[in-house]
């Protein structure tokens, strides 16, 4: 693991000239992880913000191919681009499907229950701002229970469906959850992920400002405190070792909750509620 | 060479053999699953250096086909009916991307009702996908079919459909002759375009503006009109070697002086031959005109093959709901401003049966029909 952020290559593969909102934490999530994929990387991208931030028409901010899949495909075309790379001798590309919340756990499920049934040799990256932000932010599988969203004006009442651990169900490779606001830790995963020669997943948390109702200059922090409450725990299952890979100051998760427009139905009870829940869950009670 | 009795999956399955394909991607479903098994057995006994990608759909085949594709590699896969609905959205979008997958539709009914036997209308279903879409009369055809699918795809970068009905074709043994290998490895030379490639990235399929948009289709259809030499072209080459010249876009049959001409697509081709064969004997002027290729549509070379005939009877297995016949409704539409009287019957859907027979009481009925049919009539009820 990189010990600080000046031991980082210099090269920006993805983010310069993006066309992602002030403070977008998509964008973030993307520049991060090139640091450790490199420039030996294909991407597909399913219908999302990060599909379209990343290029239009002649222009694109991407340094590595970049194919902006249909929206239910990326890992199923990932897995098509390794089989080809394979039967053409080429070993040292990694083949990445990076798709938001709605890419991965609702319509972009089945490709990928498919792909990491098949240990399919690529990463499936989620990048998750809990709502359907490129359509406008409505409610999907990764929002939380009692966020305000577009569609649902009085609140999910639902939970939100934990893809970490179903993708660890499938007994893949590595499954890791990882947050814009530990960039290290972040990197350190991508650099596990490629390393490995089956399937990979990993899940970043990272706020959309827009969606959450947060002053864009605020994304980092709200991805921190949804860490630091302990809502969104970092961790990895290498191998089916699963380990801890920050131990959280465990704040308040109203302080996490509260300042965030979403939530701004939330009740006392129902924060009660959800802090009772995280005592007694947290990282499966380990 | 040699020649074996082979149904049209095998068929099928030798032709993607033989142009030695490097990813094929499926998902099974009735009838077309043997020629996906035949497939899988050549590659596990090492006759062929495939990548297999089991996938979980079919909507995630043609997606698995489509990245190989973009990948660089010559691709191959096979379905039909649900599972050609189910892909279409990758099948548009395949022709939109301009990747040369091969695709083999055993044709097989749509549901509701459910049902599994041949039909066409899957394959029609897809008509304004921009995918190339070959028919074939017998289980060689879509041997060579297929051969000549993937020289067409990779010179106008274009998706092709090889089209044989399920059981009539998909089930049913028939005399294959085996091309030589070397032969076809010169006829089909592997030369593979990366998309996608670290060497020399690249954003594929960023948003297009309306500044952009209408250019690439635009430039996709000129590909179309393209395919319409091509097609010829790669089948003359074909039949120069190989002794077998399926004709271009459409075959004329019978035709020197025909007055009386049956147009149709398939496995009705064959035995519309034996028909009009028996008819030319007791002194009918009958003739066959055989679409070969529906996409792009030969409206050209109809127009051509069919100004001097008086009667034309056109059959169509698919029924575009609210229409009439995909074919009788096209030809119609190419005829226009020709002298000639054309009768489109709807005919076999779901697997009814159409032999010879029927094909005689269409002819039939058709000459005895004196007011052109408005659209198309329903045969066989």
């Amino acid at each position: 693991m990189a010990q600080s952020i000046a031991d980082l290559p210099k090269e920006d593969l993805f983010g310069q000239g993006n066309a992602g909102c002030g403070g977008c934490g998509a964008a973030v999530a993307g520049r991060q992880a090139m640091k450790a994929l490199g420039s030996r990387t294909i991407m597909t991208i399913p219908a999302s913000c990060m599909a379209t931030l990343g290029g239009s028409n002649l222009k694109t901010t991407w340094q590595i191919p970049f194919y902006h899949t249909l929206f239910e495909i990326a890992p199923a075309v990932s897995s098509g681009i390794r089989a080809a790379l394979e039967v053409q001798g080429i070993e040292d590309v990694n083949v990445v499907s990076w798709a938001g919340d709605a890419g991965t756990a609702d319509i972009g499920f089945q490709s990928l229950s498919g792909a990491a049934e098949r240990n399919e040799h690529m990463i499936h990256v989620c990048y998750d701002n809990e709502m359907y932000m490129n359509t406008g932010g409505q409610t999907g599988s990764q929002t939380p229970m009692y966020a305000i969203t577009s569609n649902m004006t009085k609140g999910k009442q639902g939970k939100k469906k934990n893809m970490l651990t179903i993708m660890e169900a499938h007994g893949i490779d590595y499954v890791a959850s990882a947050s814009i606001a530990y960039p290290l830790d972040l990197i350190a995963k991508f650099k596990k992920a490629a390393a490995k020669l089956g399937f990979s997943y990993i899940h970043i948390l990272a706020p959309c400002h827009r969606g959450w109702q947060v002053p864009p200059e605020k994304t980092i922090e709200f991805a921190r405190l949804a860490v630091e409450s302990g809502l969104f725990e970092l961790f990895e299952v290498d191998e089916g070792k699963r380990t801890r890979t920050l131990e959280p100051t465990f704040i308040p998760v109203e302080e996490y909750l509260l300042p965030q427009g979403r939530f701004k139905g939330l009740t006392q009870e129902a924060i009660q509620g959800i802090q009772a829940s995280l005592n007694k869950h947290y990282g499966r009670g380990e | 060479m040699s020649t074996i009795l082979l149904t049209g999956s095998d068929a099928a399955a030798y032709g993607a053999k033989l142009a030695r394909i490097e990813v094929i991607a499926y998902y099974p479903i009735t009838p077309a699953f043997p020629a996906m098994e035949r497939i899988s057995k050549f590659i596990d006994d090492g006759e062929l250096n495939t990548r297999f990608v089991r996938v979980e759909c079919d909507h995630s085949a043609l997606a698995a086909a489509l990245g190989a594709s973009l990948a660089g590699s010559r691709t191959f896969t096979v379905t039909n009916s649900q599972g050609l609905l189910y892909m279409t959205e990758v099948v548009y979008h395949t022709a939109g991307l301009r990747q040369p997958v091969v695709m083999a539709v055993a044709n097989r009914a749509l549901s509701a009702p459910h049902s599994r036997f041949p039909e066409q209308g899957d394959a029609i279903s897809q008509g304004a996908s921009g995918w190339i879409q070959l028919f074939c009369e017998n289980n060689q055809e879509v041997l060579d079919n297929m051969l000549q699918a993937f020289k067409i795809a990779e010179t106008v970068r274009l998706p092709v459909m090889v089209n044989y009905e399920g059981y009539i074709q998909s089930h049913t043994l028939e005399e294959v002759e085996i091309p030589n290998q070397e032969k076809i490895d010169q006829f089909l030379p592997l030369n593979r375009v990366r998309t996608l490639d670290v060497e020399n990235p690249q954003g594929v399929n960023t948003v297009a503006s309306p500044e952009f948009y209408m250019d690439y289709k635009f430039n996709q259809n000129q590909a179309m009109e393209q395919a319409k030499t091509v097609i010829k072209s790669v089948a003359t080459d074909y039949g120069k070697e190989f002794g077998r010249d399926w004709s271009g876009l459409i075959e004329a049959y019978q035709m020197e002086d025909a007055e009386h001409v049956f147009v149709a697509m398939g496995s009705m081709i064959s035995d519309a031959r034996i028909v009009v064969d028996e008819l030319r004997k007791q002194g009918q002027k009958v003739g066959l005109i055989k679409v070969r290729a529906w996409r792009p549509f030969p409206a050209e070379a109809l127009r051509e093959a069919l100004k001097k005939v008086q009667l034309i009877t056109v059959c169509d297995k698919n029924i575009v709901h609210g229409l009439g016949g995909a074919l009788g409704t096209e030809l119609k539409a190419a005829l226009y401003g020709q002298a000639v009287r054309i009768n489109s019957y709807i005919l076999g859907l779901g697997g009814r049966n159409v032999s010879t027979e029927e094909i005689k009481k269409v002819l039939e009925l058709s000459e005895k029909t004196a007011k052109q049919t408005t659209a198309s009539e329903w045969f066989g009820l």
